[in-house]
């Protein structure tokens, strides 16, 4: 049947093979559209985890490196919950602009102050990692190490406090880079570099013991909503923000964003049902002589509904491989265009192309491809066979 | 003859068909009997109701009034799906225009009854090819239908419709879009068919047809005017 139904469709090759190409069109944006709808969350939630980081502390009533607000008894507060046994990491980071100098030029770079025996925020890729009281070290990004050609072990220039106008600073310090490290949360481009908590206080003058934010790590996963609460006791003028509480937030944030592509979804698959519909009613019309010479020499109703449904599968089935090279070739472009977005961390995705969600968009047009060739089917199989050779005659 | 068993039986068909506003009496009360090893010719002018009656024997159309019977088998009785299953298994048709499916090979399109019938592969193709060989075309087993000649295509449908040794072969115009010589060779297929015990029915225009018929019906504006046999309506 289906070698049947191959040769039949092979039979308008041009007429299908274009159909075949608008079903493609529609499954590559049916796919794109079903990874937009929970790719980014799910990105969202691999990129806060990646370190194993389960609990943020920022400012109350902000969002980490939402604004540039702090907030006060970082350093206490890190030592007390490192101090608690269901917590095997806590580390408070404060952000703010650092500047170099390159070829007399000013070149800004987003500075983070950490503390290295509690941070989520870089991998070391090359060198060393800081010390723990490292009043002369820095860990540079790959973008800084390429744009200013700094490798470990050079000794640099870096100031705080700067005014880009007159280009004077307020603070400055001769750093030894101690490692070239992967910034998880990095916008694409950005150039971030990272000092010890302590010096980055002292060269922005931040008074106290301010953070901008804090990751806590928990020994089990199973534990960090009653750690966070215990947390938020704790520390009742900071924000605590499991992971899961962050992607519920950012999944609140999301909602038209997940509605539009769920709409786009369901036009695209509405696209592609018309499609096989129109091009199988053609098809069925074309061969209403031959179908009912099937059902005269006995061949049964079920059979040719079988018969038909057969070349809207085997329609759907290639639109669909196409359609998937199409749809990975497109969100892989798409995402390189909107992850280059200002100020979004270049880890984060819009579209994830997990095999779970490819096998339920393929599934899903494959289905509606069956179905769509149900009606043509069913209009075949009750053609009246006496008048259609009838006329078929004449 | 008389003594064969009856095979098909027809009471009191009429049909009218809508031509328009215009209502057309294409059978008006025609009874018919076939028995047996039969070979009956259906002649009449155009439009005098022949591939009407044909196919209500067939049971390709339903009858406004009367009734049809196969081997005592009331086709009124019967659901959609078991009239198809009777004609699969019971009948076999051969058309005017052939109407072979034009994507499959002379032998696909002799298999394709046998695999509906639910025939296992090795035997529905040993027996394809055992009616390409009665039918004289072995050597285009092979071949599409688009690549045969008329009366190739034309022997192909009839190997076709022996395909589940039907008790039964209509025919509807079976030398219609063939040349004489052709046309011929057909004849003498479906004599010897008869010869070989197979009942035929079969709708024409053919003069040499009808005349190779053992009983010829003839019809005039859906009345069946004579019955007889070895004589053919002038």
């Amino acid at each position: 049947m289906i070698l049947g139904a191959a040769r039949n469709l092979a039979r308008h090759r041009l007429r299908n093979g274009l159909a075949v190409l608008g079903i493609a069109v529609a499954a590559a944006l049916l796919l794109d559209m079903v990874m937009l709808a929970g790719g980014m969350e799910r990105s969202f939630e691999r990129m806060l985890l990646s370190r194993g980081y389960q609990i943020r502390l920022a400012p109350k009533g902000t969002l980490p490196f939402d604004t540039e607000a702090t907030f006060r008894g970082a350093a206490s507060l890190s030592a007390r919950l490192r101090a608690d046994p269901r917590i095997s990491a806590a580390g408070a980071v404060l952000g703010g602009a650092l500047f170099t100098t390159i070829h007399d030029s000013l070149l800004p770079l987003a500075g983070l102050g950490v503390e290295p025996e509690g941070q989520g925020l870089y991998e070391v890729e090359q060198g060393a990692d800081l010390g723990p009281v490292d009043t002369t070290g820095i860990v540079i990004g790959a973008t800084v190490a390429k744009v200013t050609g700094w490798r470990p072990g050079d000794t640099v220039r870096v100031t705080a406090g700067t005014d880009p106008q007159i280009t004077r600073a307020a603070s400055e310090r001769r750093l030894v880079v101690r490692g070239v490290a992967h910034w998880l949360y990095e916008a694409r481009g950005q150039r971030t570099v990272g000092i010890a908590l302590p010096l980055m206080r002292a060269m922005l003058g931040t008074a106290g013991d301010r953070a901008s934010i804090m990751m806590v790590k928990v020994v089990r996963d199973e534990a960090v909503e009653a750690v966070a609460s215990d947390i938020r006791r704790l520390a009742p003028d900071v924000e605590v923000n499991s992971v899961t509480t962050l992607v519920a937030r950012f999944r609140t944030r999301l909602t038209y964003f997940r509605q539009l592509s769920l709409i786009l979804g369901t036009i695209s698959l509405f696209v592609g049902i018309l499609l096989v519909t129109t091009l199988l009613t053609i098809t069925v019309n074309e061969r209403l002589g031959e179908i009912a010479t099937l059902r005269a020499i006995g061949v049964s109703r079920g059979g040719i509904v079988r018969r038909v449904v057969a070349e809207g599968a085997l329609l759907t089935l290639a639109g669909n491989a196409i359609g998937l090279l199409l749809g990975l070739a497109t969100a892989r472009y798409l995402d390189r265009i909107l992850t280059s977005l200002p100020g979004l961390p270049a880890a984060i995705s819009f579209f994830v192309p997990e095999r779970g969600v490819v096998v339920r968009a393929a599934a899903a047009l494959l289905v509606a491809g069956s179905i769509a060739g149900a009606w043509p089917a069913w209009r075949a199989a009750r053609a009246p066979i006496a008048a259609t050779l009838r006329e078929e005659a004449t | 003859m008389s003594e064969m068993p009856l095979l098909l039986e027809a009471q009191s068909l009429s049909k009218e068909f809508l031509m328009g506003a215009r209502t057309v009496e294409a059978l008006r009360g025609v009874s018919v009997a076939v028995r047996s090893g039969e070979y009956v010719g259906i002649t009449g002018p155009s439009g005098s109701g022949k591939s009407t009656l044909l196919h209500i024997l067939g049971g390709l159309d339903a009858p406004d009034s009367g009734t049809v019977a196969l081997e005592g088998v009331s086709f009124e009785r019967l659901s959609d799906s078991a009239l198809t299953r009777l004609r699969l298994l019971r009948m076999g048709f051969v058309f005017q225009r052939f109407h072979l499916l034009p994507v499959l090979t002379a032998l696909e399109n002799i298999e394709l009854p046998m695999a509906e019938a639910g025939m296992a592969r090795g035997e529905r193709m040993a027996r394809a090819r055992d009616l390409l060989g009665y039918v004289g075309l072995s050597d285009r087993a092979d071949h599409r239908a688009t690549q045969l000649s008329g009366g190739e295509m034309q022997r192909v449908a009839i190997a076709r419709a022996l395909a589940n040794r039907p008790a039964l072969l209509f025919a509807d115009e079976p030398t219609g879009e063939l040349d004489l010589s052709t046309g011929r060779q057909i004849l003498e297929l479906f004599r010897r068919l008869n010869q070989d015990g197979m009942t035929i029915v079969v709708v024409t225009h053919d003069e040499h047809l009808a005349a190779d018929a053992g009983r010829v019906i003839h019809l005039l504006d859906g009345r069946l005017t004579s019955s007889s046999p070895n004589s053919p309506a002038p």
